[in-house]
């Protein structure tokens, strides 16, 4: 009996890390939620800086996706919090560009899908988010490693 | 020979007396009143009166607010029907109602065509303007030599010259590009050339290879053929599926499966979408595709 509990368990936690590390972040052009046949009225267009959704979550509808702008300015570093809306697909959000014009900036979304947490860092440049230069994490990226992503953007003149 | 003689003087019978009072005193007959008549008079008093109304009270006709960005600006508002031209030295800006704004680059010439709450268009004949707008889908548009541009809830700037020929580059959201039954879905961050005659290319990402933008000024206006054909594949980025996207419809059918191919060679098929029903040019199976494929541009 102590045995079937143990191969049960084993493979619950098995699944479950499955599940979680398939769980993760898609980021894209504005565009992907403000489709141009007018049936997806995400915000005002003009005011995303780009988007995202969750991939491989069981309950798309309650995940959730937060965002915070990491940036330098004239040298000084700055914090600047995101709004994303949510587009008419569900686990899908558009990404407010909330943070100022100059200087360099990261975008660090942190998605939640029950227990699972996944990351992307996106770097910023002049004309819009830097697909390649993006990061994404099977967890919430740490400190140091938005910090690695922004020092890059802005030529380590940090 | 004339004489001046007066007649002699000669009493009238008592008979005629009699029968002019008898006349004096018998009640006049009335004229009978002509009714019809006066309807008419108070028809035409009610026209009169409401025309008078009408031009007193009428409402302004539809214009838009035009101000002074450089040089000299001759009138501050256009209405409907009315052209708008700016010189070497001028832009001015016209505010589009309460959805947006439009400003005129110089030596552009423009007009207002429609200002109704369903309708904001305006026709370019020549030069450059930028339009911001956010309204719903389909309320602004702008007629050019070469296709109409549809707002899709969007910034861009288009311009086009002497011999019609045109350029749409979109900033923010999606413009769609018209012409007699052909459309080009064009994002932000996407150009799309346009020719009289032939209308709207095939929208490309400002950043896509030298070479894949003159394949497709080949392919679209100068019957490039296959040479164009087989340089747009080769130089076909994840990102230019926008491009792929759109001559998949456009090739000939025995070229849909080369471009096809490279489509999924570069992103593979999203759930929910076949080969079979992509070949076939299913309108549901296009739309899914492209939607998911726009994550990737």
């Amino acid at each position: 009996m102590e045995m079937v509990k143990t191969t049960l368990f084993a493979l619950a936690l098995a699944a479950s890390s499955a599940w979680g590390k398939d769980f993760s972040l898609t980021i894209g052009n504005p565009v992907a939620v403000a489709l141009p046949d007018g049936v997806n009225p995400v915000v005002k267009k003009k005011d995303a800086g780009m988007a995202v959704r969750v991939e491989n979550c069981a309950e798309v509808a309650s995940a959730r996706v937060t965002a915070t702008a990491e940036g330098i300015v004239n040298g000084a570093r700055r914090s600047v919090p995101v709004r994303l809306v949510a587009a008419t697909t569900p686990g899908a959000f558009a990404v407010s560009h909330d943070w100022p014009m100059e200087g360099a900036w990261v975008v660090n979304l942190t998605g939640h899908c029950g227990a699972s947490t996944a990351s992307a860092v996106v770097p910023f440049g002049p004309n819009g988010f830097l697909r390649e230069s993006s990061k994404f994490f099977p967890r919430a990226a740490t400190a140091a490693e938005v910090e690695a992503v922004l020092k890059t953007l802005s030529g380590g003149a940090q | 020979m004339i004489q001046d003689e007066k007649p002699p003087l000669v009493k009238a019978p008592d008979a005629i007396w009699r029968s002019i009072e008898a006349a004096l005193d018998a009640t006049p007959e009335r004229r009978p009143t002509n009714l019809f008549a006066a309807w008419q008079w108070a028809a035409a008093s009610l026209v009169v009166v409401g025309a008078i109304s009408w031009f007193a009270f009428k409402p302004a006709a539809p214009a838009w607010q035009v101000s002074r960005l450089e040089g000299s600006a001759a009138v501050d508002k256009i209405k409907v029907g009315e052209w708008l031209q700016t010189d070497s030295n001028s832009r001015a800006r016209i505010t589009v109602g309460d959805i947006g704004v439009v400003d005129v680059e110089p030596n552009t010439r423009i007009r207002l065509v429609a200002a109704s709450p369903t309708e904001h268009r305006l026709t370019l004949a020549r030069g450059e303007i930028s339009a911001t707008v956010s309204a719903p889908p389909r309320l602004f548009l702008v007629d050019t030599p070469a296709s109409t541009a549809v707002d899709l809830g969007c910034a861009y700037k288009i311009k086009t010259d002497e011999s019609g020929d045109g350029v749409l580059r979109v900033t923010s959201g999606w413009v769609s590009l018209e012409w007699k039954g052909r459309e080009s879905l064009v994002p932000a961050g996407a150009n799309c050339r346009t020719r009289p005659g032939t209308g709207p290319g095939t929208p490309y990402f400002e950043d896509a290879s030298e070479a894949l933008q003159q394949a497709l000024a080949a392919f679209d206006f100068a019957k490039g053929g296959d040479e164009s054909l087989r340089i747009l594949l080769s130089q076909a980025r994840v990102r230019d599926t926008l491009s792929l996207w759109h001559v998949l419809s456009r090739v000939e059918p025995r070229d849909r499966v080369r471009v096809v191919d490279r489509m999924v060679e570069l992103v593979p098929l999203p759930a929910g979408v076949t080969r079979e029903r992509a070949l076939q040019l299913d309108p549901a199976t296009l739309k899914s595709w492209r939607e998911e494929l726009a994550w990737k541009w």
